[in-house]
């Protein structure tokens, strides 16, 4: 594991930036603008740059794995034109979406309208600042990193409904009260199956999470918890089989019916910054983060970046298996949506946590995944 | 609950006892696909791969008896010209047949400055592919082949010129052998005698070099009458030669040709 940090990196960055700047002023400004303040500053400037840079190229590139994944699914080959293998493509299409126009329905209100695809994107951006992507590769750690995440990632809703109720359309009014149903609905499971891997990991920092699963991955013993989770991150995403909220079929494009141009553009993106955001949360509450057995050849673990590079590997591996689902079942009913979710999933993720204390208690080793303790 | 008021769906046969198939199945159809074309997509990436390439023959589709393979064009398909600039005669009779007169004769390198060489030209932003051309080609070398990629990037790329369709010739495409046989005109060439003045002019641009220019008899002239001033010589026309093509007739100055029954 590199020394490094994302902060240690923006430092060094920051610091020598500075230097060369100050070169060409008066001493007094000279002095200030080395100072240890403007230092701090910048850093958190080109520290908020790089996380944004990084988190949106990979939300393209999540676009881009997406439509490649489905189109081997439904036997086609996806984008491949622009770029090598369609890489390009989707910034081809964000450029387009970019050149649009924005028009307002007359009857909207305008100030929802406008501030919803806005807040749903910068919301959803926000929770970059605390996941980490490796060691040292974070923003804050805070005692209850998990549970904040969680918190802004359940805001959307709130957003969505804004958004929805702004643009005065039965079709976005109707899709947004069904995703407030839904993510509400299915909060409850999600935020149970977390229990069980705080119970599991003893501390809500999910760097902490990670270093507890130096032993074993926490799906083994909370396989149960992990489909729980899967299943409430696929229904908090609207992905299929869950997106009653934008059924093309019954509800023109759902609650960005109205939305046009960079409008729908922040939607989808923010749409696959959540996505990135429940593959990272699974592959950090149940698939090790970072870490790899011990039976891994310490070759493959011992380059520079390894941390984030497995990091990366997993959660598009996990994004693949959102898009298997996608691409396997059909929409379900309302009905039968709040029912798996109250009835079948709530009590499912109820009995994980009990299986996480038994776990605890017994100090129960499962076979899966078990490495010699390393200690601390 | 909402499905107290819904008639519940028929529930899929085979799940009735195993709710958990509902959504097992898929998913393992799914991944089955997904392994079957990981490798390779079924999809033919079509300007790059085509149905014409070996890998994707087999035969399968039958057109009049006869087996094809797919991909396979039927040989009587009627696509772009082809043109022998060496065997045409410039005799026009195909841009004369073209319904759509998208044809027209152009000057092409080979011919006497004189008697410059015309060829069609055709543009496929008019044709209408009924072929009228090449069944009225009677030396055979306009035909139409199995090409049939038309896209271009400009509207005067659509216009394909003698020596373009020329390249198609030479690229040994099957020619559409489907060609209605020609009948002879029942018309011929006739002559109005006292109004030739024995020019040459159609014996000059006749393509199949039919028409030759014999002496006839210069009268002699009776007291007080002019002899008209003329060529002694009137052309006579081989029949058996002549593909009623009219160029004579269009060229003559003094319009002595006609269409005609001979008695």
């Amino acid at each position: 594991m590199s020394s490094a940090s994302l902060f240690s990196v923006s430092d060094t960055i920051a610091a020598w930036l500075l230097a060369h700047i100050a070169y060409v002023f008066p001493p007094p400004v000279k002095g200030w603008l080395t100072s240890g303040d403007v230092v701090l500053g910048l850093t958190a400037l080109i520290f908020s740059a790089i996380l944004l840079g990084a988190s949106m190229i990979n939300v393209i590139v999540l676009i881009w794995w997406e439509r490649k994944l489905l189109g081997r699914f439904m036997d086609r080959r996806g984008a491949m034109h622009v770029g090598f293998a369609g890489l390009l493509q989707n910034f081809a299409d964000g450029l387009k979406l970019f050149r649009k126009d924005t028009v307002r329905p007359t009857q909207a209100d305008e100030l929802g309208f406008w501030l919803s695809p806005t807040a749903y994107l910068v919301t959803s951006l926000v929770i970059f600042a605390i996941l980490p992507i490796s060691t040292g590769w974070n923003g804050g750690s805070l005692p209850l990193t998990l549970l904040l995440a969680l918190v802004i990632f359940s805001f959307a809703p709130l957003f969505i409904f804004l958004g929805a109720w702004a643009s005065n359309n039965k079709y976005a009014l109707i899709g947004g009260m069904r995703s407030a149903a839904q993510m509400i609905a299915y909060e409850v499971p999600i935020l149970l199956a977390v229990v069980a891997v705080v119970v599991l990991a003893g501390s809500f920092d999910l760097t902490t999470i990670v270093m507890e699963q130096r032993n074993y991955w926490f799906w083994a013993p909370l396989f149960l918890a992990l489909i729980v989770f899967l299943t409430g991150m696929l229904a908090e995403m609207e992905r299929i089989p869950f997106d009653l909220p934008e059924a093309e079929a019954e509800l023109v494009e759902g609650w960005n019916t109205e939305y046009g141009g960079m409008l729908f553009a922040f939607f989808m993106l923010a749409d696959y910054v959540r996505y990135l955001v429940g593959s990272i949360l699974v592959v950090l509450l149940f698939l090790g983060g970072w870490t790899l057995p011990s039976y891994v050849p310490s070759v493959l673990t011992s380059f520079p970046l390894a941390g984030i590079v497995w990091f990366m590997v997993k959660v598009y591996l996990v994004f693949g298996v959102f898009v298997w689902v996608r691409a396997s079942l059909p929409r379900m009913r309302t009905d039968q949506l709040l029912r798996l979710g109250w009835m079948r999933m709530v009590p499912l993720a109820l009995l994980s946590v009990i299986l996480a204390a038994l776990v605890v208690a017994a100090h129960c080793l499962p076979v899966l995944g078990c490495v010699p303790s390393m200690g601390g | 609950m909402a499905e107290s008021g819904a008639q519940a769906p028929a529930p899929i046969p085979g799940t009735e006892q195993r709710p958990l198939l509902w959504v097992t199945r898929p998913l393992a159809t799914a991944a089955r696909q997904f392994a079957k074309s990981l490798w390779r997509p079924s999809t033919i990436i079509y300007p790059f791969e085509r149905l014409e390439d070996p890998k994707f023959r087999g035969e399968v589709a039958v057109a009049s008896g006869k087996p094809i393979g797919v991909g396979e064009i039927w040989d009587n398909y009627r696509g772009v010209h082809a043109l022998n600039i060496n065997t045409c005669i410039s005799c026009n009779l195909c841009a004369f047949s073209c319904p759509d007169v998208c044809i027209e004769m152009v000057t092409v390198p080979g011919g006497d400055p004189k008697h410059p060489k015309k060829c069609p030209q055709i543009d496929y932003g008019k044709c209408s592919f009924c072929g009228f051309c090449s069944d009225a080609c009677p030396e055979g070398c306009l035909s139409m082949t199995t090409r049939y990629e038309l896209s271009v990037h400009k509207r005067e790329d659509m216009v394909y010129s003698p020596a373009r369709m020329f390249e198609v010739f030479k690229s040994k495409l099957p020619m559409n052998p489907i060609r209605v046989e020609r009948p002879k005109n029942e018309d011929q060439i006739l002559l109005d005698p006292p109004i030739c003045i024995g020019c040459n002019a159609c014996s000059r641009d006749c393509p199949t070099q039919c028409i030759t220019m014999l002496d006839i008899p210069k009268p002699t002239p009776k007291p007080g009458e002019k002899l008209a001033k003329r060529i002694w010589k009137e052309p006579v026309i081989n029949d058996s030669d002549c593909v009623r093509c009219g160029t004579c007739i269009s060229v003559c100055p003094k319009d002595c040709l006609f269409w005609g029954t001979r008695q």
